[in-house]
């Protein structure tokens, strides 16, 4: 493939080095958004155990720190994190350093501002009151402008490719970096900044909202990076290009139609339509589960801790988490479903056990590669991997049994308390793995600006002996 | 296939076409809804808030009460009860006869309209009453679903999506006294014993009591819950508001889309 | 451990110097075949549910027939359905549909004073013996003649038609019963004179 190109290629070293400054900046801010808000989702949690707990402090009640918590899982740590990841793979597919590379450095930054104002906001009472719109007006647009600002560079990137053909992953991550302005722009016109659409609409297009961002989104960016680390790190061919790009389509056409709820109180055309969509999605999902299983079992390697073992189970998450989705759409369990903590289960399982167990091993694989040295703790990585998945597990399954205990008590008040305190225990595992990478980077970091400073002394003191310098 | 604007135009349109499905459509066809009459008594439906309901509104958003509640009732259909309203002159008689061989309620229409046109055939005379069922209804005392129609004053819209505790839509018309509320917001397992839910204590002050008299504003708590002998709990504004937003909360009006008869008309 | 773990990691993870691949084996003709046979149960689900987009239906109706069927009929709603009815047919043309009156043809009906009155007496005098020369409505002098519209309807259409009128576009005046057009009609006799406004004010509410 690159051999044939006569001109001379550029080395992948020279190509991830391209991506080193942005892709810091939003990696480090998105370990520590991780971590934050498992922080704020176990306190949110402390709750259940004990409802009068933040009687006196109104900042940390469960309205506010569940809130909070939603918020820094998807903006804090998600969207730059998938960010990072985009940019250093559509640099790699086109085999050019990163285009406009200044652009993502400053938008990195923006972000995480966008970030920190919406947190504050959301503690202090001034959120917006819908769900994972909670950010305020002056957040949103920081977020907004930062998006585009990467998005360019993205696409600037793709467009340096010397490859004309397109590898799948292309069309999952352009169509990412296209829908995500997209609807948050839609939304917060619409929803936040002022109040154009009146009554119920409201609630209808923050349901579409919602579940593109958080399905349909989050899809596509972990299905692109998924498709794109497998084959790499298998050496296998993904199997094969025309199944995934079958299910990028069906996922784009029936997809961004769901998510408006059975018992909504809009005309039955709504709800119907989103039933009819969410049912078709058992085409793209039978589509992934092909293209993951005919690629993976060209690979015969156990690695529970490696990277590869995040991409494979991030990967194969998507399938319960997508079958859980269409399950509660179905006419006769929505009935008992909706308004359990099934739905939450779902989303929960959707951005944990999915797309944050595939950006985790995103970064665990590309960080050693742009600082071009190994992370601090390279056992941090496996040991993440096993409390992120038991994590996982221990946090959404009482969920959803408490969901279908709640739905069949048909909602008497104590229904499933059990399962929700137990719940909690996933959590403090998530948030004890989220540390590990928090370590790993803020070390790496701290170790590469004091070389940094190390490197720029020795320039400034002996300029001559510069070269012998180990940067 | 290989280039980057082809897909980039199938994207959009892919896209677009949810977006104008469930953003546009909906935006002009709720968006511009207008108050509408309720059925029988003819009044303008919803009703206005008061101011301090409308700034209850903003606790309730700012609170995130929204996690925990939603705000929409479902129903999973209508019972049809057919009334005699007179046996008529003719042959009272035969009338209440017929009646006690029929099945008058529980109904559906069908079945409705064949015992009015045998009762009305005898000479009676019949109306015909409609009862919202379903698990919602039963479960928060509630009369009708939650149509668009209900939410023409809220903004922001706050449906939920979550019970983790009651449904609020009709919450108004369920329990109506505000001092239940305030106190259930002070300290709920007052009110419901093992409540899940959390206590609001910062909408309220405690202070002292003047002149060792308790003012009227003051909670009147249970033994376990009150403050030392001397001081009071009054609600600040925040709580009040609140609980005049909650009592604001009503989706107890017969509308065209959500019909059902109201108890107040039955004889 | 911590070496054997990082060993075993560096084993599966292969140099990543490759750009990955993908093979070319195309879709199979079933996974069409089960898109299309969803897809019209999916068409046949709509349809069955859906309402087709009619702003008024929600579940669980299905259709906008099933809910104007299951609206409650009250006497009163029976009444006012059959005074529109015979309204629209015998006094729409010349005081409207929307009862605001016609220039030069008929005066408006809403929120006359001749039409709010406590009972329907007065009123039921003009559909039954007709109404000639000026009158005043709402402040406006009219000189029209009317006949006897309402003398060849039975007494039970003209009650609902009176209904009507006294419950529509804003007017919000009790029922009127049959017995009370019989009443009047008693008074006017079978060859009635068309009343004059004075003569009318003579009659009770």
């Amino acid at each position: 493939m690159k051999t044939q190109d006569p001109r001379a290629k550029t080395p992948d070293a020279t190509i991830d080095a391209s991506c080193r400054l942005p892709l810091l900046v939003l990696f480090n801010g998105a370990a520590l958004w991780l971590v934050l808000g498992l922080a704020l989702s176990v306190i949110a949690s402390l709750t259940f155990h004990k409802p009068e707990i933040f009687a006196c402090c109104p900042m940390l009640s469960y309205g506010h720190a569940q809130a909070a918590a939603n918020d820094l899982l998807v903006y804090g740590f998600c969207v730059p994190a998938a960010l990072g990841v985009m940019l250093w793979i559509f640099a790699r597919l086109s085999q050019t350093e990163l285009v406009l590379s200044p652009l993502p450095f400053i938008a990195a930054h923006l972000w995480h501002l966008g970030v920190l104002v919406g947190l504050v906001a959301i503690l202090t009472g001034n959120t917006s009151g819908f769900a994972w719109l909670e950010f305020p007006r002056a957040s949103a647009m920081l977020l907004g402008v930062a998006f585009v600002l990467i998005a360019i560079s993205a696409v600037a990137t793709f467009g340096q490719r010397e490859e004309r053909e397109l590898y799948p992953s292309h069309w999952f991550l352009l169509a990412a970096l296209l829908w995500f302005p997209w609807i948050y722009s839609t939304a917060n016109l619409l929803l936040v900044t002022n109040w154009p659409v009146r009554g119920v609409a409201q609630s209808i297009v923050h349901w579409w909202f919602t579940n593109n961002f958080i399905f349909v989104w989050l899809a596509l960016v972990g299905l692109g990076v998924v498709f794109y680390l497998l084959p790499k790190l298998t050496g296998q061919p993904l199997r094969s290009k025309f199944y995934a790009l079958f299910a990028f389509w069906t996922l784009m056409f029936f997809g961004t139609w769901a998510g408006i709820p059975a018992g909504a109180p809009v005309p039955a055309w709504l709800p119907t339509l989103s039933q009819f969509a969410s049912m078709m999605l058992v085409i793209p999902i039978l589509a992934v589960a092909i293209v993951l299983v005919k690629t993976l079992r060209g690979a015969k390697l156990f690695c529970g801790g490696s990277t590869y073992g995040y991409i494979r189970l991030g990967g194969l998450m998507f399938l319960p988490s997508a079958v859980l989705l269409v399950a509660a759409a179905c006419p006769q369990y929505s009935r008992v479903l909706e308004f359990t903590w099934f739905g939450a289960a779902q989303v929960q399982l959707h951005i944990l056990g999915f797309g944050t167990i595939v950006l985790l091993g995103a970064i665990n694989e590309i960080v050693p590669l742009i600082m071009d040295k190994p992370l601090p703790f390279k056992k941090f990585v496996p040991w993440q991997f096993f409390l992120s998945v038991v994590g996982v597990a221990l946090f959404v399954i009482p969920l959803l049994i408490a969901g279908v205990q709640q739905g069949h008590s048909n909602f008497e008040p104590n229904a499933g308390k059990f399962w929700l305190k137990l719940s909690m225990g996933g959590l403090v595992l998530l948030l004890l793995g989220s540390l590990l990478l928090l370590t790993n980077l803020f070390l790496m970091t701290l170790k590469w600006k004091i070389a940094l400073v190390k490197t720029v002394a020795a320039a400034v003191v002996a300029p001559l002996e510069n070269s012998e310098v180990k940067s | 296939m290989k280039s980057g604007f082809s897909i980039f135009l199938a994207i959009l349109l892919t896209l677009g076409g949810s977006w104008i499905g469930f953003v546009v459509a909906p935006t002009m066809q709720l968006g511009t809804a207008k108050l509408t009459t309720a059925l029988v008594t003819g009044d303008t439906w919803p009703q206005q808030r008061t101011g301090e309901a409308t700034l209850g509104q903003q606790i309730y958003r700012a609170n995130g009460c929204v996690a925990c509640h939603t705000m929409q009732l479902r129903q999973d259909g209508v019972s049809f009860e057919v009334v005699l309203t007179s046996a008529g002159k003719i042959n009272p008689t035969a009338v209440s006869n017929l009646i006690s061989t029929l099945t008058l309620t529980g109904l559906n229409k069908e079945a409705a309209d064949i015992a009015a046109d045998k009762i009305s055939a005898v000479g009676g005379k019949t109306e015909t009453h409609l009862t919202a069922t379903g698990a919602d209804i039963s479960n928060y005392h509630a009369v009708r679903r939650s149509v668009a129609a209900d939410y023409l004053y809220d903004a922001p819209v706050q449906l939920g999506s979550l019970r983790a505790g009651p449904d609020l839509a009709n919450i108004g018309a369920r329990q109506p006294v505000a001092a239940v509320h305030l106190q259930h917001l002070y300290a709920p397992s007052s009110v419901t014993a093992k409540s899940a839910m959390p206590s609001y204590k910062f909408l309220f002050e405690v202070r002292k009591q003047i002149n060792g008299v308790a003012s009227p504003d003051a909670l009147n708590l249970p033994a376990e819950f009150a403050t030392a002998a001397g001081y009071e709990v009054v609600p600040k504004p925040e709580a009040k508001q609140l609980v005049a937003y909650l009592l604001s909360l009503r989706a107890d009006a017969p509308l065209y889309e959500a019909p059902f008869t109201p108890a107040t008309t039955k004889p | 451990m911590n070496d054997d773990m990082s060993d075993e990691s560096k084993s599966c993870s292969l140099p990543s110097s490759t750009e990955p691949t993908a093979t070319r084996s195309t879709v199979p003709m079933w996974i069409f075949v089960v898109t299309l046979l969803l897809l019209f149960l999916g068409f046949a689900f709509f349809d069955k549910k859906g309402g087709w987009f009619d702003v008024r239906v929600y579940a669980p109706y299905n259709s906008s027939e099933e809910l104007e069927a299951a609206q409650p009929k009250s006497a009163a709603a029976v009444a006012m359905a059959a005074g529109k009815k015979n309204y629209e047919t015998y006094c729409g043309s010349c005081h409207g549909n929307d009862g605001a009156g016609k220039i030069a043809q008929a005066p408006p009906l809403s929120g006359s004073e001749w039409v709010m009155t406590k009972g329907a007496e007065r009123l039921a005098h003009i559909p039954l013996a007709g109404l000639g020369g000026p009158i005043k409505v709402e402040g406006k002098d009219w000189n029209m003649n009317m006949a006897a519209m309402g003398a060849g309807l039975s007494d039970t259409d003209l009650a609902a038609v009176l209904t009507y009128i006294r419950g529509s576009w804003g007017n919000k005046m009790g029922e009127v019963s049959p017995d009370d057009i019989k009443k009047v009609r008693a008074e006017v006799g079978k060859a009635p004179q068309p009343y004059t406004g004075e003569k009318l004010m003579t009659m009770p509410e």
